[in-house]
């Protein structure tokens, strides 16, 4: 089919037979460039500082016969820069952020102690006083539970007022708690550690007002002996707290 | 959580001594103490329980609907220095539409929430708050 053109046209056909040649000449050559430098890569790839964008994919080097992954391995960054890496920390960072600021709220320390695990702590069962710094009436109550929660340590009070139970949480640690106080103890441990049953109608305590007005008075007969006024006030029974 | 058909005491003079809600008014969640809601009064307080006061002139009738302030929840509510408190029970106080007491007194603790929202007649009228 070609042979007519061809014929007529003998130089033409000289130079494409030509174009043709150089052209898959030029692309043996590329070709063999490409390999050349391939191998040179595989050849570099065995040390671990070299980046990924070398030979990212090249899984088997026939030389060497190393298989190398197309994971690359980065040096870790702080021992690139210079300096070595420290170990971390062993201490529990919440726990030390929690006794940093039980420090600054409580620098007596009277708060933790009055909840403390110790045999002069308050404890579950207890009736507790509850002063506030912004006024109102004081909230006294038998403590149902006591949660123990770093800095978030808080008390369930409960008291019925006017025939109506209240149960009440308090933060501990909270400025505006001004006090707690132990106004009775129970006479023997609580053998649960939350007393959830005094809610039902049976073991109900009721009001403790009473219990209140006594430890008042109680402290009234400590006032009149000692020294007046506020400082008095801590001549009560143990467990007792201001700041 | 006061929603549709809680049931609350009511623990003012005005003659009702359980109502049920029907409504919250303004918001689209349940009420808490402060909050307002439309009742329904199902239960008037009889003559012998509330003295002379709802004898024969109790301001309000079973099935009369009022506007109420909710001053106790079973719900905790946490206040903003992160205590808690909690009531025994569910109660409001019924009020007219333009939030006047309709009762004169009341009897029962009511929370502090109620300062807040402004609620200052009822506070000044509860015999103790907590």
């Amino acid at each position: 089919m070609n042979v007519t053109p061809l014929a007529r046209r003998p130089l033409s056909c000289l130079k494409t037979s030509l174009l043709r040649q150089a052209r898959e000449q030029k692309m043996f050559s590329r070709s063999l460039a490409t390999e050349v430098q391939a191998v040179a890569a595989a050849a570099t790839s065995k040390t671990p500082s070299q980046g990924p964008d070398q030979n990212f994919y090249r899984l088997v080097d026939k030389k060497t016969k190393s298989v190398r992954s197309a994971f690359a391995l980065y040096p870790p960054p702080l021992a690139a820069a210079g300096k070595p890496l420290s170990p971390p920390s062993t201490t529990n960072p919440v726990a030390a952020l929690h006794d940093l600021q039980i420090k600054k709220l409580d620098p007596t320390g009277a708060r933790t102690a009055l909840f403390a695990r110790t045999r002069e702590a308050a404890k579950v069962g207890d009736i507790l006083l509850v002063t506030h710094r912004r006024g109102g009436e004081p909230f006294a109550g038998v403590c149902l539970s006591i949660r123990r929660a770093g800095i978030d340590t808080a008390v369930l009070l409960r008291n019925h007022i006017g025939k109506v139970g209240v149960e009440m949480w308090f933060k501990i640690y909270n400025r505006n708690v001004a006090g707690i106080e132990i106004v009775k103890r129970r006479l023997k441990r609580a053998r649960r550690a939350r007393l959830t049953y005094m809610r039902k109608p049976k073991h109900d305590m009721g009001s403790v007002a009473e219990f209140v007005s006594a430890w008042r008075k109680s402290r009234r007969v400590f006032q009149t002996k000692g020294a007046k006024g506020k400082a008095a006030g801590q001549g009560g029974q143990g467990g007792k707290k201001k700041k | 959580m006061i929603q549709l058909k809680s049931m609350l005491n009511c623990i003012d003079n005005s003659g009702a001594a359980i109502v049920e809600c029907a409504m919250v008014i303004g918001q689209k969640r349940h009420a808490s103490i402060g909050d307002r809601i439309v009742v329904v009064v199902q239960k008037q307080r009889d003559a012998g329980a509330a003295g002379m006061a709802a004898a024969s002139g109790a301001k309000v009738k079973r099935g009369d609907i009022r506007h109420a302030v909710v001053v106790r929840t079973k719900q905790k509510v946490t206040r903003r220095d992160g205590s808690c408190i909690k009531f025994d029970d569910n109660a409001c106080v019924l009020i007219n539409k333009s939030g006047d007491p309709i009762g004169s007194r009341i009897n029962g603790v009511v929370g502090m929430e109620l300062r807040k929202k402004k609620w200052s007649r009822i506070l000044s009228m509860a015999p103790s708050q907590a």
